[in-house]
């Protein structure tokens, strides 16, 4: 059953659609982005605060958390009940979370409901009720996902890597601790909320099929109003690399690691980029080959760039049986080693096409883009265009990446492995 | 092209849906082409579905779908494991599999210009030698996997309880199959599997995206128009599920994880839209009847349901993690909401909530060549009809609440199997 569609003149030619991020600031200090994918029905939204584990006072740890759950507990005229049933009468998907630097609210809806949505999604952090009522429900809720970590020893570790590498309070886990979150009080909370759910520092991202001059009008109507000076974060301090292991009882052991890399949204961020690409960017790359393909070590093997605001590091992943743990991580450390030997031109050519055809596909979903924006405003203080993305990484050359992996050796990472009995002296001395 | 009400004040959704274009064919040797022509798109995805899973092994096989999922990337006579790899690689492919109970799927997204290499790609998967050599090391890597797994028990409870409430029917078999399974599976009876599934009337090809529908079927026919076929059917025995309580103690865990079962309806009852609004307004991870009673309050982390058609069975499946000395309030009345809800049935307005969730949930799935694939070639290959995401949107927001009364009214809620995974701290009484 053929059409009668000329396919072939469709085939080929990418319809050029003008993927500009435009952006305002409004008189408040809250920064609006937004992208239009126009052929789509639906818009999302991202909302992030730049509060998080850093920010929580000392002994407190958890406010962060018990702040998020606590605001999305009814705002203005609605109740927790309320405010919950409005927005989804409009059929909003919700999500979000408190990290380590940064606390999101998200939504997508579709594209005729922006303006009954709007009001609602800014009312959580413009004027949240923070009614006595529901502290203690939002708090309860903080100490059990405290508590259902360690039934998560992939999720642990990741915490406890970054609680070693880390040596600033970014290295706070975003779980808070027990002692911290039985500290809390309404009052102190409250106090956290003034201080923290302020427009200046914040970024609100959308994308979706709407035009930017609803968009900007309906984020003023519902922003507009909110006042006040943001907190500054303090800047990230590396802790000195070591290895470490956690006891746990776990069928597998969780190895990972960390070490500092070029500062996010440069140059040499991109060619460091490219090169983790290589290593781990794909089921051809090498960590995946060496580790999985030839030796069926693990299930699982990664390695990948991160960012915290202005601060760039590499992060390495594999969960193995304990009696492959030391064979696992020296495979891994070989591997890292081995990078600073110098890729191929076809390594790279491979790692390149993946990162861009990648971003391609990331573009066509509303909820991605939305996240995107939000995340380079975030970090790097204005939004690229994809356009921007693929340029610099089409820009690398094999030259830039050889001459990179060649003058950056590996740096002493922090390795710390997590479960059951202390594995052998290779991997935790 | 039915346009759903929701688009009423939408005009871009029936903008977009009007762009769509369903294509079509079957080979002689009965092998089923489809694809779902959006012209939007900035890329396409296409993926082999293949009509077998846990539910088509016998117990001394149990977990071989899965580990023949990771054994056909590892090449044939032409390409080697890493060949495989690196072609997709070249090609800047999103790729992946998977394997459930009742299907196995073989997927990618591309460039549309790099859509012919991945369907050459794709189908040298369909045909791969199942090397000994191969075999002995993934067999390590499912091992691992099956370790993985064990570490998360929220996915465990569910692997360990579903035979339990399935009764032996073999929709309750594990996709992973056991240490002991994988450990004594051989590549001949592994092999055995794939002479008797890999059948090409036992395989759909589907596409989503921007293609050249013309050029699909022509490299369909030419590359898989000579693969011998087989009748590979599928046995459908009457299910005779399991109600009650069970559990196993493991005290290295911290919280109690709660696997929930009770009777729903298969995926060819037209009742299935209701079935699905229903388990949303009683289980959605927000504003549902289970999330005020439960998460709301701080009773319990998590606090779920909703239901799940399969082909020829189905069943309204639920979660709950909790600390052990709260577990069996926690359970009473996770049960409670569930047995009131038979009493007190759904209002118009939580009804049209659940449908509206839905229904936007749907449409962001959608919005990417990639996550459109799934629900096509599944909803093709399992009921044989293709279905846009507005004929499906149009089926959830037109979905009766009386239906959803008159699956109330057969109180499936009284049949509930309840199985806990936890530290032991907590009574299960057996």
């Amino acid at each position: 059953m053929s059409s009668d569609d000329d396919a072939s003149a469709v085939v080929g030619a990418t319809p050029e659609v003008a993927r500009t991020p435009l952006t305002a600031t409004l008189e408040n200090g809250l920064t609006i982005v937004y992208e239009a994918m126009p052929w789509l029905p639906s818009v999302s939204a991202t909302l992030v605060l730049p509060f998080g584990s850093v920010s929580d006072p000392e002994g407190f740890e958890g406010a962060a958390t018990v702040l998020h759950e606590w605001m999305q507990r009814g705002a203005g005229d609605l109740d927790s009940r309320a405010l919950s049933d409005a927005l989804e009468d409009l059929g909003v998907r919700r999500g979000g979370g408190s990290s380590r630097e940064s606390s999101s609210l998200t939504a997508s809806f579709l594209a005729s409901e922006l303006e009954a949505v709007m009001p609602l999604f800014a009312s959580m952090v413009t004027s949240p009720r923070l009614d006595d009522a529901e502290f203690e429900a939002a708090r309860e809720l903080a100490v059990q996902e405290l508590e259902s970590l360690d039934d998560s020893p992939a999720l642990r570790l990741v915490d406890e890597l970054l609680a070693a590498f880390v040596a600033s309070p970014q290295g706070r886990s975003p779980y808070g601790t027990a002692e911290g979150l039985a500290a809390l009080t309404p009052a102190l909370v409250r106090e956290e909320a003034r201080r923290n759910l302020r427009p200046t520092g914040a970024v609100l991202a959308l994308a979706g099929g709407a035009d930017w001059d609803r968009v900007l009008a309906a984020a003023r109507e519902a922003f507009g109003g909110w006042q006040g000076d943001g907190v500054n974060l303090p800047g990230v301090q590396v802790g000195k690399p070591g290895r470490r292991h956690v006891v746990a009882d776990s069928a597998q052991v969780q190895i990972g690691l960390a070490f500092p890399g070029p500062k996010p949204g440069t140059d040499e961020a991109y060619v460091h980029n490219v090169a983790l690409n290589v290593l781990s960017g794909s089921m051809g790359s090498r960590l995946f080959t060496e580790v999985r393909e030839k030796r069926g070590l693990v299930y699982s093997v990664s390695a990948f760039f991160r960012t915290l605001r202005g601060f760039g590091y590499t992060v390495g992943y594999a969960g193995t049986t304990p009696e492959r743990a030391d064979e696992t991580l020296a495979v891994f450390l070989a591997e890292l080693e081995r990078l600073s030997e110098g890729v191929t031109a076809e390594e790279l050519e491979r790692a390149k096409t993946g990162m861009l055809s990648a971003l391609v596909m990331q573009g066509e979903s509303s909820s991605a883009t939305a996240g995107r924006l939000a995340a380079d405003v975030f970090n790097l203080g204005r939004a690229r265009t994809l356009q921007e993305i693929t340029a610099k990484v089409e820009a690398v050359t094999l030259e830039d990446v050889n001459e990179y992996v060649a003058t950056h050796r590996l740096p002493e990472p922090t390795i710390v492995t997590l479960g059951p009995a202390r594995v052998a002296a290779g991997v935790a001395q | 092209m039915t346009r759903a009400p929701v688009d009423d004040a939408t005009p871009l959704a029936g903008e977009v849906a009007q762009r769509l274009r369903f294509d079509k064919a079957v080979l002689d040797n009965g092998l089923a082409v489809i694809g779902e022509h959006n012209a939007g798109a900035a890329s396409v995805a296409a993926g082999f579905f293949v009509h077998t899973g846990a539910r088509d092994e016998t117990p001394e096989v149990a977990g071989v779908s899965h580990f023949l999922e990771h054994m056909v990337f590892k090449g044939n006579e032409r390409y080697t494991a890493e060949d495989i790899n690196r072609t997709f690689d070249e090609l800047g492919a999103q790729y992946n599999a998977f394997t459930s109970e009742e299907r196995t799927v073989y997927y990618g997204a591309v460039l549309p210009e790099r859509l012919p290499q991945l369907i050459d790609l794709l189908a040298e998967l369909m045909r791969p030698a199942l090397r000994q050599e191969d075999f002995d090391v993934e067999k390590k890597v499912i091992l691992e996997e099956i370790a993985m797994y064990e570490d998360r028990p929220h996915f465990h409870v569910f692997d360990i309880s579903a035979p339990l409430f399935w009764s032996g029917h073999p929709l309750g078999n594990s996709v992973l199959g056991t240490k002991e399974s994988i450990g004594a599976l051989t590549r001949e009876q592994m092999l055995e599997y794939f002479r008797r599934r890999y059948s090409p009337q036992n395989l759909v090809l589907a596409v989503s995206g921007r293609y050249d529908w013309d050029a699909v079927l022509e490299q369909a026919e030419r590359i898989a128009g000579a693969w011998p076929t087989f009748e590979a059917p599928r046995e459908r025995p009457e299910a005779e599920t399991a109600a009650g309580r069970d559990g196993v103690v493991d005290p290295k865990l911290n919280r109690v994880h709660v696997a929930y079962y009770a009777p729903g309806i298969a995926m060819t009852d037209p009742r299935r839209y209701a079935a699905a609004v229903l388990g949303n307004v009683l289980g959605d991870s927000s504003g549902s009847r289970l999330y005020w009673e439960l998460v709301d309050k701080g009773l319990a982390d998590n606090a779920s349901l909703g239901h799940e058609a399969n082909e020829d069975q189905g069943a309204f499946v639920g979660y709950v993690s909790v600390a052990p000395e709260r577990a069996e309030d926690v359970i009473a009345r996770y049960q409670e909401v569930l047995a009131r809800a038979q009493a007190e049935p759904p209002t118009p307005e939580e009804w049209r909530r659940a449908q509206r969730k839905l229904a936007t949930g749907l449409t962001l799935r959608a919005e990417t060549p990639l996550g459109r694939l799934t629900s096509l070639g599944a909803t093709y290959q399992s009921l044989g009809v293709y279905q846009s995401v507005a004929e499906v949107v149009d089926r959830v927001m037109n979905a009766q609440l009386e239906t959803g009364l008159e699956l109330l009214a057969a109180r499936p809620f009284d049949a509930s199997f309840v199985f806990t995974l936890g530290p032991g701290s907590h009574e299960a009484p057996r």
